[in-house]
């Protein structure tokens, strides 16, 4: 031991310098460290004087202190981070070693991350993030309900009910009142005017939603009523569309010829629709304030939007609550207490509305592809374990110990994900792209979805998660398989211990994937469904156009008529139109207008009021609709080509004929309509419909637009060649006759139907695609299992074969290995099925959740899919040697 | 990490003597300085670099720790000793024929007397 108190000194002053090291270095070779610095010292001290010892101090300080530091900066010490750096090194070695695993791996990483990432924006920016308003939460839409008196469950507020909301003290802070019309834009006298739309809506909008304009000035409170100054706010969008022009604020442009001044633009985030109760959200281009009083305007009909913020920290009760009292005050005070409710909608609630029920089914779609994916990961990591097994036996048999190479494991399969998702990432950034573009136009805030590093990261870290955690499986049973096994296991071509664990994961691919197909199944037998069914119309060959004919271009009834019809002589006239005939409503747009109607003596009426007073969707058309809109007459005629004295002519649809006359022809019968005026039924058609193309809306009524004098008209073309291709010439001939008129919506009627039809194609093609890529993700697993079981087995079946069996009762034995699996799977998949099925239900159409043909199909599907994912590396057993099998045996 | 060394074969001084020391017995830390300091006075280590450059070794594998036992030649106090692994033996000889080349090449280059030893 140290006796010399000089070298005592040297070894306390040593271990105090040991506190430059790391706590881990300190640990391992800090007593080493002061004993070898001690017995330098007594070196020193031996050879004697005050230097030496004096040196001995000064570079045993010095190398501390430098050393120290270095040692602590020194990055991924090894046994520092326990290890993990290391094995961090060795994964990404080992996975470089194996471009081909790596590259398939990362692939399906890839392609399913991306996909998920895709859904999980949209997901998120749709139903998660909160619309970009000033606490949005506290905003609400206000609808009536008009119980039994009309089948109205969502109608538009009277401008007296924004007048009581704007009054009540309580809960609501502020009330506003939207109207919308489409009007003709034009900067200045002369100018190609434009058809926009503009929002009408009281001055305090913009503080309501919590906006500033960019440029200019929102509206002064007094700027309303029957006698606000003309002003306009543009939104960001139209002033670009405009030119970008500052100067904009304060110009004078006409609206419908009227002048109007701009005074403010608002910013480009600011993107705002007024929902509408029928069909799809509305945007505006422009606000002008509201110009009526509110309170004048009449209580009984609807026919506004209401916009109301509630005070911050409202519940959503509360805010109920209140206004179901001024619901009830206004049912008592215009509506002899018949059972009017108003209820509030958040608003947005109210705007994802339509497509909540398909985002929802996507994002499950999305998780179930999620676990699959990780089950892939997990398997294809074992089967790498298992390849390694002779390695890991060896390694196990050296004495390595079980956690390091867990560790590794787990290691790799974190790595892969890290890998996964940064190029899934990158795939969704493209994807998302595509989705939108795919996206029914109203999906909300549509033009905001991309992917954002919020998305990144998650996405990122999800998949990390997922490698991470498809890691373990293998590597718990890399470190626990008892040596002797792996040491036996090793020898036998194609590992054995791995075996059950392998199965169960492919089980679970089976049973996700069928869940998923079940989904898969369903939308797109509801899609198909929904191709086939018949809309109640032609829509090919035709083309449509909206003219708009404000009073100010032409002033008077006779006017608006004869420019109808030297429109309609002009359409005619070009080459390829077959026929011509023009609309105030099209089919699929849900905007016709609604009225109650009743048939005093109709042998269908009940005496019940209701019943007998249904509301019916009614629009105006021309003479020659039938031919042109390609609709079917159940009986009776067209209107007749001109204006028969004395008699108003319509059509009315099946329902209607059905519900006043179960019996009897209607032809001929009389409908009050309007006021103190009729028609007379003369031609009964099949429901061209409105709203759903699979199923009828409500019964319609069609009277001839030049009785009524309706002014602005859809013009539908039916022509023999391409219809998109006429629309240069029908915009030439339009101008011909007046260059004021400005042509708006030039679109095929086969547009219009596949615009409805898009958010079930998306769905249909998203979930049928992740489907099919679980399911070849469970093939693929199948496959190897079976391949894995036929090489194990080669010697067993060579020795069936030798002593007599038949090749196709071995080849029977091989592949039930691989179909007993899948006969759990399916079996396990049965609640997920039934659980599938009810989550799509509310996507559906024309199909049961849990239609039997569709299930048999995809089971049908899944089971001849895997079969031949057996089938493949089964069919080895047939080429078997016996003799020399058992040779090399 | 062995075979890294191996095959970029770049060691530090400290490292290879270390080595060199290693390959001819098991050593304590004093008697791998005391062995560095008898062949190479210039290049002897103070104990915190020599300690930092054991680590790395142990750590990649190169040399590891065998039994703490008295040591002769320090009063038989018990120290801690160090072996050179099989990994250890090969780097070292990729070192030293690495630096036996470049002696030949100073010694065809004039820097060094031809035949001497």
């Amino acid at each position: 031991m140290t006796s010399d108190p000089r070298l005592a000194g040297a070894a306390r002053w040593c271990r105090r310098l040991l506190r430059c090291y790391p706590a881990d270095f300190r640990q391992e070779f800090g007593d080493s460290l002061v004993e070898t610095s001690v017995d330098r010292a007594r070196v020193a001290l031996q050879r004697g004087g005050a230097w030496p010892v004096a040196r001995f101090y000064l570079q045993a300080t010095v190398s501390a202190i430098v050393g120290g530091a270095s040692e602590r900066l020194r990055p991924a010490a090894a046994w520092r981070s326990r290890g993990w750096s290391r094995d961090a090194a060795l994964a990404t070695r080992r996975l470089a070693r194996t471009p081909g695993f790596l590259a398939a791996v990362v692939g399906t990483l890839t392609v399913g991350l991306g996909a998920f990432a895709v859904v999980f924006t949209v997901v998120q920016q749709v139903l998660v993030a909160p619309l970009p308003y000033r606490d949005a939460r506290d905003l609400y839409f206000v609808w009536r309900d008009y119980g039994p008196m009309l089948d109205l469950n969502r109608g538009w507020l009277a401008g007296t009910d924004v007048a009581a909301l704007q009054s009540s003290a309580g809960v609501i802070e502020s009330a506003t009142v939207l109207g919308r019309q489409r009007v003709i834009f034009a900067t200045g006298e002369g100018t190609a005017p434009a058809e926009i739309a503009v929002i009408s809506t009281t001055p305090n909008l913009f503080e309501v939603l919590g906006v500033t304009p960019m440029l200019g000035r929102g509206f002064a409170p007094h700027e309303v009523g029957p006698a606000r100054p003309p002003v306009v706010v543009v939104s960001h969008a139209f002033w670009q569309r405009l030119g970008a022009d500052p100067h904009l604020v304060g110009a004078q442009v006409r609206l419908d010829g009227e002048p109007f001044t701009v005074i403010g633009v608002l910013p480009p985030t600011f993107a705002f629709v007024r929902h509408a109760s029928l069909g799809p959200p509305q945007a505006a281009e422009a606000y002008v304030p509201f110009d009526l009083e509110l309170g004048a305007t009449s209580p009984t009909g609807g026919a506004y939007a209401g916009l109301i913020r509630a005070k911050a920290g409202t519940t959503p009760q509360q805010v109920a609550a209140a206004i179901d009292v001024i619901g009830r005050d206004i049912d008592a005070r215009h509506f002899k207490s018949r059972g009017l409710r108003l209820y509030p909608v958040s608003l947005k609630a109210d705007l994802v509305a339509p497509v909540r029920s398909a985002l929802v089914v996507l994002a499950a779609a999305g998780v179930f592809l999620l676990l699959v994916l990780t089950v892939n990961l997990a398997s294809a990591l074992l089967a790498r374990s298992a390849q390694r097994e002779h390695e890991l036996a060896v390694s196990r048999a050296l004495g390595a110990d079980g956690a390091a190479i867990a560790r590794a494991t787990i290691l790799e399969g974190g790595l892969l994900g890290v890998l996964g998702g940064v190029a899934g990432v990158l795939v969704a950034v493209w994807g998302t792209r595509t989705l939108v573009a795919l996206a029914p136009l109203d999906l909300p805030r549509r033009d905001a979805i991309a992917v954002d590093a919020y998305v990144a990261v998650v996405v990122i870290g999800l998949a990390t998660l997922l490698g991470l955690l498809a890691g373990v499986a293998p590597a718990t049973w890399a470190a626990r398989a008892p040596l002797s096994r792996l040491l036996a296991g090793s020898a036998v071509r194609g590992g054995g211990g791995h075996g059950r664990l392998r199965r169960s994961m492919v089980v679970a691919q089976v049973a996700l994937s069928l869940v998923l197909l079940t989904a898969g199944g369903l939308v797109v037998r509801s899609f198909e469904r929904l191709l086939r069914a018949d809309p109640g119309f032609a829509a090919d060959n035709v083309l449509t156009m909206r003219v708009p004919m404000p009073s100010l271009l032409v002033p008077d009834g006779p006017g608006v008529l004869a420019l109808q019809q030297r429109i309609s002589d002009a359409l005619t006239a070009l080459p390829g139109v077959v026929a011509v005939s023009a609309t105030e409503t099209l089919p699929m747009t849900a905007l016709m207008n609604q009225t109650t109607l009743a048939i005093p003596g109709a042998p269908g009426n009940t005496g019940n009021r209701e019943r007998d007073r249904p509301l019916v969707d009614y629009t105006g058309i021309r003479a020659g609709y039938v031919q042109t809109m390609g609709l079917r007459l159940r009986a009776g005629r067209d209107l007749s080509p001109s204006r028969p004295a004395g008699v108003r002519e319509a059509l009315v649809d099946h329902t209607l004929a059905e519900h006043f006359f179960p019996n009897s022809s209607p032809l001929g019968a009389s409908i009050p309509f309007g006021r103190d005026q009729s028609v007379t039924i003369v031609g009964v058609v099949q429901q061209p419909r409105l709203y759903d193309l699979h199923r009828d809306g409500r019964p319609q009524l069609y009277v001839r637009a030049e009785d009524f004098e309706m002014r602005t008209m859809y013009f539908v073309v039916r022509t023999s060649r391409a219809p998109a291709t006429l629309a240069p010439e029908v915009r030439a001939a339009v101008r011909t006759i007046d260059p004021r008129l400005a042509l708006a919506d030039v679109r095929t009627m086969q547009e219009i139907v596949a615009g409805a039809r898009r958010q079930q194609r998306l769905s249909a093609v998203l979930v049928a695609g992740f489907a099919l890529a679980a399911l070849l993700l469970a093939s693929l697993g199948l496959f190897s299992v079976v391949s894995g079981s036929v090489t194990r087995r080669r010697q067993e079946f060579a020795v069936r074969l030798a002593i007599g069996a038949q090749p196709g009762s071995v080849l029977r034995l091989a592949l039930i290995d691989g179909l007993r699996l899948v006969a759990i799977g399916v079996c396990l998949a049965v609640p997920g099925v039934v659980g599938a099925g009810e989550l799509v239900r509310h996507t559906l159409v024309g199909v049961s959740p849990h239609d039997p043909v569709t299930l048999a199909w995809v089971v049908g599907g899944l089971v001849a899919v895997t079969l031949l994912a057996c089938y493949l590396p089964a069919r080895r057993v047939l080429r078997i040697d016996a003799a020399q099998s058992l040779r090399q045996g | 990490m062995a075979t890294d060394k191996a095959r970029d074969g770049r060691l530090r001084p400290v490292e290879f003597h270390i080595l060199l020391s290693l390959s001819a017995a098991e050593r304590h830390g004093y008697g791998i300085i005391r062995d560095i300091e008898s062949l190479d006075a210039a290049s002897v280590p103070d104990v915190g670099t020599m300690y930092r450059a054991l680590a790395r070794l142990v750590e990649q594998g190169l040399i590891e720790a065998s039994a703490r036992r008295p040591a002769p030649d320090v009063d038989d106090e018990r120290r801690n000793y160090y072996r050179i692994t099989t990994a250890g033996r090969k780097v070292a000889r990729v070192e030293a024929v690495r630096l036996e080349a470049l002696t030949a090449a100073a010694r065809s280059g004039g820097l060094l007397p031809r035949g001497a030893r």
